[in-house]
């Protein structure tokens, strides 16, 4: 008799996701070393690591929970604000980025929580919403962030003998992040609760129907994607040395949705190779900004009206996930 | 009441309806567009400053009076809404849940319109100043207000009551808001649904240069308003009810109003959390808006 | 088969100016199959919503199995064990059978479970449709699909809206069948327009009417009275 589910094999693992997990971490390991020569391009790969992480959490809700907040930058950045004042007032960086992780969750649970009811276009619009309240709360409360001057000379982390945590060293912690935060992923799409963000991701109605918490369970997947964005936050912070409201604005969530949209949402390894192309291209651009939004505007209008599945949705059809919905995030169901 | 104050607020009074008319025609234009064809348009605020933009290389670069500029900038905006809608709009009309895709769409077309404007006119000028249509100052009380002001009012009065007539009593005006209501129904009536959509396509996006055009008239403007109106434009829209152009007029109105009032005692950026915030209540309390039908 | 599972009391919805249920009462009891049946736009569908928890009826309470459940969230009713299917069959289109039913279960990888659901897609012969989305089965396999769903979960009450709708009269049989093999494993509540399921399958009939309910009682008398006939049998297929 078939079974119902495959039983939690590693043997199956290994044939879904096992063995790209390890050619990711072997790379994401190898990277620093093979770059430590070149500061510059060492820094861009760390950065990816970054975006990587931001982009799986980023796919978590909106590749399997089927919800589009945009206020994702902003979480990263209260996480980012709060590792730096207090390590600044002598907490150690350590102690400082979990609590700042923290910080990050709860607020998006706090500001995610009252719009979960909202479908589709008036959620992503209550969430680009808030990601605007965050970005000028962070320019009008001066006090606590500097305002629109931002935040510099943020000091690194330091390491067990007092070292401080720089160059190769701080770029293996990247890596590390980026590697944990998707084989969290790739556990949590694994399990029921994977199951059923993706049910509520077809059909929040049915899935209710059926017994699961829709709200439970967006509140969980908000908590964990928002643990993504705020770890990410407070490695960012240390690293690029500087943050102002800009570095978490309403754009660099459009990116990050644009990494996991152009990779292939709803898959795990497609905002993985998403956050690949665009970050170092948004690094590199930053100073042909113009040239950058025009280029990214393009690409968002590109991705919606040629690609919907991304890349790995075009080539890189996974039997194991379902193939995501021709359109951007929403219920099949008739119109209005 | 002394004359000082009196003229504060009279000059609130002032700068309160022509703000709000000005607020009321793009929450209009946007309201139409959304009702109609079911798009967010998150670039409005773009669409915006494009048509305040064209009028100041029209007039300052090119010389043309106000006010012919003004008619040729309204009248750019329709080949372009056609185009547009040809390119893009056009492939989503039988997609269910394509206000999503619009929404996003619109945002990547936002960011286009930014690089292109930060690259252009960014580039040759931080403010722009329009000349005005009609000089001379005439008083209202103790209050002396700009002619230029006084017919920006009057003019986007008009549209606004023009536009009204439209969509009451004339045909096109009645078929567009038969395909609001029901679609279907409206094609069962004989309307041709998707020349429909093109006209309310056009003519939301025409009445959202209009709007551009006036406030770069009545006043100098940069770039960074494009956000600006968008947010507010969005809010106005939200909180009147998707979809209902009197209440996008109506709050509109009472938008101006209050930005005019709070501009005089606090920041702009008190102005712009509370249009926030009563957006976020609306959404999370009351979605259908205000005035909903 | 004198337990009340399902008691209504004076439940009256009103959509804007339209009055869709107005002061329903109903009963029924643990493994007493109840049908409903009315015209287009009764009611009856609404009242489903509103027994299920999607709808927040105006007034009226309604209990399950002994608890309130008048104001409570569609899932916290689902898990005490009221189900219902859909006019229009609703299933995850573009997951497999087999996932489909694994979102219904608590834990998919329970042997109990996996058991279960193998017996219950062998006698509803699905089984061999596991594989495919379920949005590419025909409408009958669909239908079965959504009965498997609601089976696993084992449900005290599963409430039916117009399960045979669009099916061919061999589908019909079949589905009837399945339903009264269904009445052994829980109580079930059918909403429907064919009244051979009806006459078949129900023990007591209730009909709607313009959201109010017009008459109660077992088929046979219900089939037979003449203000029925009148107003809703005259138009429909028997």
């Amino acid at each position: 008799m078939t079974p119902v589910t495959e039983k939690k094999d590693l043997s199956l693992l290994a044939k879904g996701h096992g063995l790209p997990l390890a050619c990711f971490a072997v790379v994401a390991f190898a990277t620093p070393f093979l770059l430590s020569g070149n500061r510059y391009f060492a820094f861009v790969a760390g950065v990816t690591m970054i975006h990587i992480l931001w982009a799986s959490g980023m796919n978590l809700l909106y590749g399997y929970t089927g919800l589009m907040p945009l206020m994702i930058a902003g979480l990263a950045g209260i996480s980012a604000y709060t590792v730096v004042g207090l390590t600044a007032s002598g907490w150690s960086f350590w102690l400082a980025l979990p609590v700042g992780a923290l910080a990050a969750s709860i607020s998006g649970i706090i500001l995610g929580l009252p719009s979960l009811r909202l479908k589709g276009f008036y959620f992503t619009l209550c969430s680009l919403v808030i990601q605007t309240v965050v970005t000028l709360g962070f320019i009008y409360f001066s006090g606590l962030t500097n305002g629109d001057t931002g935040i510099s000379q943020i000091p690194l982390p330091s390491m067990g003998g007092g070292q401080p945590l720089s160059g190769l060293a701080y770029d293996l912690v990247l890596s590390a992040a980026a590697v944990i935060g998707v084989i969290v992923l790739i556990v949590i799409v694994k399990s029921t609760l994977g199951r059923r963000l993706i049910a509520i991701r077809e059909d929040d109605e049915l899935a209710g129907m059926l017994g699961i918490n829709v709200t439970g369970y967006k509140m969980i997947a908000f908590f964990i994607g928002s643990l993504f964005a705020g770890v990410g936050g407070a490695l960012y912070a240390p690293y690029i040395g500087f943050i102002s409201p800009r570095s978490f604005d309403v754009l660099i969530s459009m990116n990050i949705w644009l990494m996991v949209a152009f990779g292939g949402r709803g898959t795990i390894w497609g905002p993985v190779i998403g956050a690949i192309l665009l970050a170092p291209l948004s690094f590199l651009l930053q100073e042909y900004y113009t040239v950058k939004d025009i280029l990214y505007g393009l690409l968002i209008i590109a991705v919606i009206v040629l690609m919907p599945a991304g890349i790995a949705g075009g080539f890189l059809r996974k039997k194991k996930e379902s193939a995501p919905p021709l359109d951007v995030p929403a219920t099949p169901r008739g119109a209005k | 009441m002394s004359d000082a104050n009196l003229i504060i607020l009279l000059s609130t009074i002032s700068t309160g309806l022509i703000l709000g008319s000005i607020f009321a025609l793009v929450a209009v234009g946007v309201t139409i567009v959304y009702g109609s064809i079911w798009m967010p348009n998150a670039a409005n605020g773009q669409f915006f400053v494009l048509a305040a933009l064209l009028g100041w290389t029209m007039t300052v670069s090119w010389g043309i009076h106000p006010a012919i500029a003004a008619i040729l900038v309204i009248g750019v905006s329709v080949p372009l809404s056609y185009g547009l809608e040809y390119i893009l709009v056009r492939r989503f009309y039988d997609v269910p849940n394509r206000n999503i895709s619009y929404f996003v769409l619109s945002l990547g077309i936002t960011q286009i319109l930014t690089g292109i404007f930060a690259a252009t006119y960014g580039r040759w000028s931080d403010q722009f100043q329009l000349p005005p249509l009609v000089s001379g100052i005439t008083f209202i009380g103790p209050l002396p207000v700009a002619n230029n002001r006084l017919m920006v009012l009057a003019l986007a009065l008009s549209i606004l009551a023009a536009l009204f007539a439209l969509l009451r009593y004339h045909r096109y005006g009645r078929a567009i808001r038969a395909v609001f209501q029901n679609r279907d129904a409206a094609a069962l009536r004989g309307v041709n649904v998707k020349a429909s959509y093109s006209l309310s396509f056009a003519l939301g996006n025409a009445v959202i240069f209009a709007g551009g055009i006036l406030f770069a008239l009545a006043y100098s403007f940069d770039l960074t308003v494009a956000w600006t109106m968008s947010i507010t434009a969005f809010a106005i829209m939200i909180i009147g009810g998707p979809g209902s152009v009197l209440g996008a007029v109506i709050v509109g109105m009472v938008f101006g109003f209050t930005q005019a009032a709070v501009s005089t005692v606090a920041s702009p950026t008190i102005a712009a959390f509370s249009y926030l915030g009563a957006m976020l209540l609306i959404l999370l309390f009351k979605p259908s808006g205000l005035f909903a039908r | 088969m004198n337990d009340i599972l399902l008691e209504v009391k004076a439940v009256s919805k009103r959509f804007g100016g339209v009055a869709a249920l107005k002061g329903i009462d109903l009963v029924q009891h643990r493994g007493e199959t109840l049908g409903m049946i009315g015209p287009n736009g009764s009611g009856k569908t609404t009242f489903v919503n509103v027994i299920s928890g999607h709808t927040k009826p105006n007034s009226g309470t309604v209990s399950f199995d002994g608890r309130s459940v008048s104001g409570t969230n569609p899932f916290q009713i689902a898990k005490a064990g009221l189900t219902r299917t859909y006019q229009a069959v609703r299933v995850f289109g573009e997951l497999t059978v087999r996932e489909n039913v694994a979102t219904a279960l608590v834990d998919a990888r329970d042997a109990a479970s996996q058991e279960a659901v193998a017996e219950i897609a062998d006698w509803l012969r699905i089984t061999h449709r596991f594989d495919k989305p379920a949005g590419s089965l025909t409408l009958m396999e669909q239908r079965q699909v959504e009965l498997l769903m609601r089976l696993v979960q084992k449900p005290k009450l599963m409430m039916l809206d117009e399960p045979v709708g669009g099916l061919s009269s061999a589908e019909v049989r079949t589905m009837i069948g399945v339903l009264s093999e269904l009445k052994g494993r829980c109580t079930i509540f059918v909403i429907e327009h064919t009244m051979k399921v009806i006459r078949e399958l129900a023990d007591k009939v209730v009909v709607l009417m313009a959201g109010e309910k017009l008459a109660e009682g077992p088929p046979a008398q219900i089939l037979a009275d003449q203000r029925v006939i009148d107003k809703y049998l005259g138009t429909a297929d028997a």
